[in-house]
Parts: structure tokens; C-alpha cells; sequence
């Protein structure tokens, strides 16, 4: 009984050096996400190219961290008005995901399409999303996940005036792209 | 617990190590999770200064100007009007007896630096101002705790001044104002403004050329687009020819798109600094002659499309 549980212990401990290995970590610091709403009155995209994200290719765990008000916009008064009155970036400063890539076989041979599963928070509110996303490897040390997906601005609680409704989308198209490096800490 | 540690303790030290690293081992199994990466993520960010974004929304406060400018390359036509009564007037005015309207452009020359220039109808008072933002309040809570923008303006008053002749030069008057404000809360901002009004010429001898006044400012945020704003005006040194009042303003801040709409119970007929601040001739009440009722639309036209920069 004693050997079994001694061996159980073995066991699981060899699996646990097996991910204590090197850190299979990979991050970017200029990852790009942008959005697009298209309304009816006016069309409005902005871009955030100081995206930070990390991937970790042993646990296919990823994490997605960046500023609100790191979004670019082609009129500045848009941003005020994103941060200020939509966003409430004083309050809640950060967007996050968090989620695990389904089925990701590494090293990758060729490119592969995987759908990530993860949480999305944005003003503090949480939300299941499911993200298609392509992962290409493209030389040795660099992989990059490229992807869109939706969301809906119900979900985190943006409010509209109903003025302004012709001129925000009630879903915003989010587009994404992340080259990653190994990490070195 | 007990009943482990003899476990433990049945198996030579070799072994014993063995478990102990293997327990170790154990919690590596939970590093690399989502959230950990997040928590390495929240090191990661860069130490860039993050400042307070939109202390106040407009360019002015409800009367007089605030700390913020107009970012580069964004032009704001400025509408604004003052609406009064005469008192004991038998008059059939529409709506009201008398009316002050000022029609204004304001540039942003850099993301620091305003230009403004405009005209309005009572007394003719044609102004022209220069605002330039000397330091930003911080956000992340380094650096100085205020947002301080320095206010110079010109105005020529068309209309005369005295009976005598007058050279041109003879109807200006200077103001130069030092705004301080801080934005305590997402809801909160508050403005305190030492003022210097220069006047070319006086009405009467006994007057002040100089004049110091402060003003006192704040806005509370109902919600994303609507503000209630106040500010009030102290003048150190008043006019010795007629009695003045502290210019005051009680107003809502109604922001839709790029269309600013400010709407305020005033005592002030003026538009312009040098005027309202030292020639409001009227304390604030409701009766007919005191109580002014404004209104301030601004419509912000970004002139060139040119992306935002990344703060570097």
C-alpha cells in the first residue's frame, strides 16, 4: 500500500518537473488589437498597439492584458469620449483575457486553426467567449495567433444614449494580432 | 498528520527526499495557470506616465475658460449667448428683453497649445486669447497633483469708452490667468484661478488699472455625458466708479458627439474675461435685470485626420 502511494507520489511528482521545465513562455509587448463599429450614422475604429500578452506552450494557458486608454482613434475627441463616457477608464483602467488554447499540438508543423476558451473582462465584468484564433510558428522563437471575434456591448454594461444609438454598433468587431517572443524574466 | 510523518519517517532519507521533492514538484503543477500569466502581464507594463484625461470636458467651465485645451489639429466653433430682462420694462420682447451673443473659433495649435479668437455683440468686444498647458496631473498618482494651464488674452472694446478721444490702443484690456485644477474623482473636478486684469484706460480716476481677482470652479459628473458645473469669481480690488459683483454660475454640461452644450443661471452679461469678471455689474438673483440665463454650444471639427501617436 505504502510502495503504491510512494510511486503515485513519483509519478506525479516526474509530471510536475516535466512542466517546471524551462518556462515554455512566450510574450509580446506590441500585440494589436483593434475595433470597428459600424453604425448607421458614422463608422468608428481604433487601435491599441501596446498589447501585452503572454502564451505559455506547455500548458496552452494564454493571458491578454492592455490599457483602455491605449486605443488610437482617428479623432482625439473620440477617445476622450471612449475613455470618459463609455469606457469609465478611470475606474477600470485595464481590459484582461485569460483562456486555454483547445488541442494546440507543439511544435506546430504548419499553421493550425484552435479556438481559444477563455474569460473576457472588460469594466469588471466577466464574460465566457469563445475565440477562433490561427497560430502560425514562424521561425523557431516566434509564434503569432491572428483572430477576430465580437462582442456585444450589452454584455459589459456600456451605456448608450439613446441619442447616440444610430451612431454606436451594439456589437463591436474586435480584431486581433500577436507576435510572440520567448520570455525572459 | 500524525500518521504521515511515520509514513514518512518508515522510508529511509533518501526516500524521505525523494517525497519531499516530489511534493514540491506538486505545486509547479499549478504555476502557468491564466491568471498567474496575467499577474506576470500586470509586471510587465511599462512605466509610462499615465495622465488624467479630460479634467473638465469644454474648454470653459460654464463662463470662464478651464484647464483643458483642444488637442492639435481640432478646431471648436463657439456659440454662445446671454439672454436678460430689463427691469420695469413694459416691453413685448420675445423671450427676453436683451441679448449678448458671441460667436468664437479656438484652435489647437499642439495638444498644449490653444488659440482662440472672437467677437461679441454687447459693447463690441472683439477678444483673442492663447491658453498653453504647463503641467498635466498624473493619474498614477507621481508627479504633480494638479493640471495647471496658463490664460492671456486681448480684447478691444469697440463701443466707448469715454467721451474724451480715445486712442485705439486706449480700449484694450489684458487678462492673464493662472488655472489649477485637479480632478479628485472620476465625478470631481475642482478649479482655483488667480486672475490679473489690466485695463488701458479707466471709466473715472478712482479706479484700479490692475486688478486681481480669483475664481473658483467645479464640475460633478452625473453621468457620461451630463455635468453639473459653478464657478465664482472673487475680485480682490473692485471698481471704485460703480459697485461690481462676484461673477457666479450655476450650469449643466450636456455633451453629445462632438456638439458641447452648456446651459447656465448667470449674473454675468459678459463673455469675456476683463468684462464679466470685474464689470458684472449685477449680484445674482431672479429678479428681472440680475438674473441672466446663458447658453454655450460648441462644436468640435477635427481639422486634420492624422492618428493619435503612442505615448512613447
Amino acid at each position: 500500500m505504502n510502495k503504491i502511494l510512494v510511486f503515485l507520489l513519483l509519478f506525479l511528482g516526474l509530471c510536475s518537473f516535466e512542466a517546471a521545465e524551462p518556462p515554455e513562455q512566450y510574450i509580446t509587448r506590441q500585440g494589436q488589437i483593434s475595433f470597428f463599429s459600424y453604425a448607421s450614422a458614422e463608422n468608428i475604429d481604433a487601435q491599441n498597439n501596446q498589447v501585452l500578452s503572454i502564451l505559455d506552450v506547455s500548458t496552452n494557458q494564454i493571458a491578454v492584458s492592455m490599457l483602455m486608454n491605449g486605443f488610437r482613434f482617428k479623432k482625439s475627441l473620440m477617445h476622450m469620449h471612449f475613455n470618459e463616457s463609455y469606457m469609465e477608464s478611470d475606474l477600470y483602467p485595464k481590459a484582461t483575457f485569460e483562456g486555454r488554447i483547445s488541442d494546440l499540438d507543439i511544435p506546430l508543423a504548419s499553421e493550425q486553426t484552435r479556438l481559444i476558451k477563455g474569460v473576457l473582462t472588460i469594466r469588471d465584468i466577466k464574460k465566457e467567449v469563445d475565440i477562433k484564433t490561427v497560430i502560425t510558428h514562424v521561425d523557431t522563437d516566434t509564434y503569432v495567433l491572428e483572430g477576430n471575434f465580437e462582442v456585444s456591448i450589452k454584455d459589459f454594461d456600456i451605456k448608450v444614449p439613446p441619442v447616440l444609438e444610430p451612431n454606436i454598433a451594439k456589437t463591436i468587431a474586435i480584431k486581433f494580432r500577436f507576435e510572440y517572443q520567448p520570455y525572459e524574466k | 498528520m500524525i500518521k504521515n510523518r511515520n509514513l514518512i519517517n518508515h522510508y529511509p532519507y533518501k526516500m524521505r527526499m525523494l517525497l519531499f521533492v516530489c511534493i514540491i514538484g506538486l505545486g509547479n503543477i499549478t504555476s502557468g495557470t491564466a491568471q498567474e500569466l496575467l499577474n506576470v502581464l500586470d509586471q510587465e507594463y511599462p512605466d509610462t506616465p499615465q495622465y488624467e484625461l479630460a479634467t473638465f470636458k469644454g474648454s470653459r467651465i460654464s463662463i470662464g475658460h478651464s484647464v483643458e485645451n483642444r488637442r492639435k489639429g481640432v478646431l471648436d466653433i463657439v456659440h454662445m449667448q446671454r439672454y436678460w430682462n430689463i427691469p420695469n420694462a413694459t416691453t413685448q420682447n420675445f423671450i427676453a428683453d436683451k441679448l449678448n451673443a458671441r460667436v468664437a473659433l479656438e484652435y489647437g495649435i499642439t495638444d498644449r497649445l490653444t488659440f482662440g479668437a472672437g467677437g461679441s455683440t454687447l459693447d463690441g468686444i472683439f477678444d483673442s486669447f492663447l491658453k498653453y498647458q504647463l503641467v498635466r496631473q498624473r493619474r498614477d498618482h507621481k508627479g504633480f497633483p494638479l493640471s495647471i494651464t496658463l490664460f492671456q488674452n486681448g480684447s478691444y472694446k469697440s463701443k466707448r469708452i469715454t467721451k474724451g478721444t480715445e486712442d485705439w490702443s486706449d480700449r484694450l484690456a489684458f487678462t492673464t490667468q493662472l488655472l489649477m485644477a485637479r480632478k479628485f474623482s472620476p465625478n470631481l473636478s475642482l478649479q482655483i484661478a488667480p486672475t490679473l486684469i489690466h485695463r488701458n484706460t479707466q471709466l473715472l480716476e478712482q479706479d484700479p488699472q490692475t486688478q486681481f481677482a480669483i475664481g473658483f470652479g467645479g464640475r460633478y459628473k452625473l453621468d457620461g455625458h451630463v455635468a453639473i458645473v459653478s464657478e465664482y469669481y472673487y475680485v480682490a480690488n473692485p471698481l471704485e466708479s460703480r459697485t461690481t459683483y462676484g461673477a457666479f454660475a450655476l450650469g449643466v454640461n450636456w455633451e453629445v458627439k462632438n456638439l458641447l452644450l452648456q446651459f447656465q443661471l448667470t449674473n454675468a452679461r459678459n463673455m469675456v474675461e476683463d468684462a464679466f469678471i470685474t464689470q458684472t455689474i449685477n449680484n445674482f438673483n431672479f429678479e428681472d435685470g440680475n438674473f441672466v440665463f446663458g447658453a454655450n454650444a460648441t462644436v468640435s471639427i477635427q481639422l486634420f485626420n492624422k492618428k493619435q501617436k503612442d505615448t512613447k
